[in-house]
């Protein structure tokens, strides 16, 4: 006895394709009563998502790409009416989009099976972005599309700089991880990929307080 | 020599059932001998699931699909073992382990588990 096909099937959406095999084997090898799966899948999923966006995404990469995110918009509402800046919520609110661009991000990388090279959601999300926030939040829909078209510019080179894990070797797919360091992992390449992102984080957050400064000084 | 990795106690837990389970590691005996092991707390599947991966992150643990099963709906399971650098920091745990396993009895005295009614000591 197992679990329905229509319950695997609603359980299954949920699960990163990643993981989706042995995590819904486990499910259906514990399985004791419809009930009982879906608590269970309850509990377990959500971690099982969770763990997925840790391993596929990296912080020091998303916060590059935040703040590029942000100045793009930040820049946008600078380019078409700079007065939209004086507004007392208006930084905050230029802060929405590149949030839920970023949250998007994150999901789709998680959600992205590594066996299959399938196109990028991300364009699709940018635009769903816009739509949302056009309706809800106020932001002039030129500013959104300015912005969202300039980072989805800067979002593209930081991501082909610093390329998501999805795309790199993990569990079942990579060579045991000892014959990959022979003697001590290796700490060379690891080091200067660190100090390179550090770089570049210190780079974005210097441009960040340039434009801030700028911007305050336009005001006065 | 490389500096080994430092571990949590779930993450020991997550280790020893590896090791006790050997050819037959995966999600759901993982999950059983850990909350046998980590008693009386309650251990989810999903917290099992997060530390394989960080595990698996960090190198302690290697990990391959076997073959589909009938009684798992015709899935895989993502079997585990332990890896050179896992057994070794899992050593290294149960050395810290004995020691404070010597201090609590010279301190509390050899039956200071029935005293303070802990079970299994």
């Amino acid at each position: 006895m197992g679990p329905s096909k229509m319950a695997e099937a609603i359980v299954a959406i949920f699960i990163p394709p990643a993981c989706r095999e042995e995590v819904l084997g486990d499910l259906c090898e514990r399985y004791r009563s419809p009930f009982q799966y879906m608590f269970d899948a309850l509990c377990t999923v959500p971690l099982v998502i969770v763990s997925r966006m840790r391993r596929t995404s990296d912080p020091q990469v998303i916060l590059i790409q935040a703040f590029a995110m942000y100045l793009s918009f930040l820049g946008a509402a600078w380019f078409v009416d700079g007065s939209l800046l004086a507004d007392r919520w208006a930084l905050i609110r230029l802060a929405i989009p590149a949030v839920l661009a970023m949250a998007g991000l994150v999901t789709d990388d998680a959600y992205r099976n590594p066996k299959k090279r399938g196109f990028s959601r991300a364009p699709f999300l940018g635009i769903a972005v816009v739509c949302i926030l056009w309706l809800d939040f106020r932001i002039p829909l030129l500013v959104l599309l300015y912005g969202a078209g300039m980072s989805l510019l800067l979002s593209s080179v930081v991501r082909l700089l610093f390329p998501p894990a999805t795309d790199q070797l993990q569990g079942v797919n990579a060579p045991a991880y000892w014959l990959e360091r022979p003697g001590g992992p290796p700490v060379e390449p690891l080091l200067l990929i660190r100090i390179l992102k550090v770089i570049a984080a210190v780079v974005v957050l210097a441009v960040v307080i340039a434009c801030v400064t700028v911007l305050k000084g336009d005001f006065r | 020599m490389s500096k080994p990795e430092s571990i949590g106690q779930f993450e020991q837990l997550v280790l020893t059932a590896i090791l006790k389970l050997r050819d037959d590691a995966y999600g759901v005996t993982i999950h059983s001998k850990v909350e046998e092991l980590a008693r009386p707390k309650a251990v989810s599947l999903g917290a099992v699931y997060i530390t394989l991966d960080r595990l698996e992150d960090k190198g302690l643990v290697a990990s391959r699909l076997s073959d589909p099963t009938p009684e798992r709906g015709g899935r895989s399971k993502r079997c585990y073992r332990l890896e050179a650098l896992g057994e070794r920091v899992l050593q290294e745990s149960v050395v810290t382990a004995k020691r404070i396993w010597d201090v609590a009895n010279e301190a509390w005295g050899k039956d200071w588990g029935k005293r303070f009614g802990k079970e299994a000591i």
